[in-house]
C-alpha cells in the first residue's frame, strides 16, 4: 500500500516533468531528475518488500519455535529410550512369569496323576504337597498384575503426549506408503485370517460353533 | 468310524504349554499314542511319514498355520479322510466358515475344558 502510494506519487512527478520538457530539446539535468525520481521510486519498493519478507521470516520462525516447543513436550526420546523399553522389558516378564507358573502347575498336576493312588499314605502327600507347590505358583498373577499395571500406565503416558503434539501442532493423519514387510504381513493376516483371539463380546460362542456342525 | 483310544494322535501347536494342556486331556480321556509337532509344516511331515488316527490343530501358527494344514491334509488322497479338529483362539464366525468349507470335523475355541474336547471328539467318530 505504501509502495503503491510513493510510485503514484512518482509517477505524478515523471508526467509534470516530461509535460515541461515538451517542445523542449531534453538536458541532462531532466534525465538527471527523472534518475532521482525513478531511484526514489525503487528504494520504496526495496522498503516495502524488506517489510513483508521481515514479517513473513518471523512468523515462521515463530512457527519453528512453537514446533520445537511441541516436539520437546513430546518428549520422544524419553519415550523411545526410557518408557518403551522399560515397558517392553515388564511385558517379557509377565510372559516368563506366567510360563514358569504354568510350568509348576502342570508339573505338580502330572505328578499326582502319576501317583499310585492304591499306596493312600504317599498319595496323600503327594496331593498335598502338589496342592501347595499349586497355590504358591498361582501367586505369579499378582506381580504380573503390578507389572501390566505399569505398562497399562506407560501406554496411558503415551497417548497423553500423543494427543497434546497432535492437539497443539494441528496436523492431520494422512495415508502413509506401508513397507513391503508390512504389507506382506497384512497380507498373510487377511489370507490366512488370522485375526488373534477376540474380546468376550467379539468372539463366537462355542455354542454357536456347535449349532454349525450340527 | 469307531473310536480306538490306541489310535495315533497328533497334536499340533507352536505353544509347549497347549500341547502338555491336550495331551494331558487325552491321556485322562484314555489316549495312549499321541504325537506332537510345531506347526503345520512339521505336522505335514509326520503326517506323511506315519499314519494318524485323529489331528488336533491350532491355527494360528508359522510358518504353515493349522488352516493351510487343514486344506493339505484334504488335498492329498492319502490324508484326506483324516479326522481334523481345530482348536484355535480364533473365534470368528468368519473362521469358523472357513475352516468348514475346507473340511474341518470340529472346531473348539480356546479357552476350553476337557468335557468339549472329549465330545467334541465323541462328535467326529460318531460316538454318543
Amino acid at each position: 500500500m505504501k509502495f503503491n502510494s510513493a510510485l503514484s506519487k512518482h509517477s505524478d512527478e515523471i508526467l509534470a516533468l516530461l509535460k515541461n520538457a515538451r517542445d523542449k530539446d531534453i538536458q541532462l539535468n531532466d534525465v538527471m531528475s527523472m534518475a532521482e525520481i525513478m531511484m526514489n521510486s525503487m528504494h520504496a519498493f526495496f522498503k516495502s518488500m524488506d517489510v513483508a519478507v521481515y514479517k513473513e521470516m518471523r512468523d515462521i520462525a515463530t512457527y519453528i519455535e512453537k514446533a520445537k516447543g511441541d516436539i520437546s513436550n513430546l518428549q520422544a526420546n524419553k519415550l523411545k529410550g526410557e518408557h518403551i523399553p522399560v515397558a517392553g522389558r515388564e511385558l517379557d516378564e509377565v510372559v516368563a512369569a506366567t510360563e514358569r507358573a504354568t510350568d509348576t502347575i502342570m508339573e505338580n498336576a502330572e505328578n499326582i496323576m502319576a501317583t499310585d493312588p492304591t499306596d493312600h499314605a504317599a498319595y496323600q502327600t503327594a496331593v498335598n504337597e502338589g496342592l501347595m507347590n499349586i497355590f504358591e505358583a498361582c501367586s505369579f498373577q499378582d506381580i504380573t498384575g503390578q507389572r501390566i499395571n505399569k505398562v497399562v500406565g506407560t501406554l496411558k503416558h503415551i497417548e497423553e503426549r500423543v494427543s497434546k503434539f497432535a492437539s497443539a501442532t494441528g496436523v492431520e493423519d494422512t495415508d502413509y506408503e506401508i513397507s513391503d514387510e508390512e504389507a506382506a504381513r497384512l497380507k498373510r493376516q487377511k489370507d490366512l485370517i488370522l485375526h488373534g483371539p477376540q474380546n468376550a463380546d467379539e468372539a463366537t460362542a462355542q455354542d454357536d460353533i456347535d449349532a454349525m456342525f450340527d | 468310524m469307531a473310536l480306538n483310544l490306541a489310535m495315533e494322535v497328533l497334536v499340533v501347536d507352536d505353544y509347549k504349554t497347549m500341547i502338555r494342556i491336550i495331551r494331558n486331556l487325552l491321556k485322562q480321556l484314555g489316549f495312549e499314542n499321541i504325537d506332537d509337532a510345531a506347526d503345520g509344516a512339521e505336522a505335514l511331515g509326520k503326517l506323511k511319514e506315519k499314519s494318524y488316527g485323529l489331528i488336533i490343530s491350532d491355527w494360528n501358527m508359522e510358518p504353515m498355520t493349522g488352516y493351510e494344514l487343514l486344506k493339505e491334509v484334504r488335498g492329498d488322497d492319502v490324508l484326506s479322510k483324516t479326522p481334523f479338529i481345530m482348536v484355535t483362539a480364533e473365534s470368528k464366525t468368519e473362521n469358523v466358515i472357513a475352516a468348514k468349507k475346507a473340511g474341518v470335523n470340529n472346531y473348539i475355541v480356546k479357552p476350553f475344558n476337557a468335557a468339549t474336547l472329549k465330545s467334541k471328539i465323541n462328535a467326529v467318530f460318531g460316538e454318543a
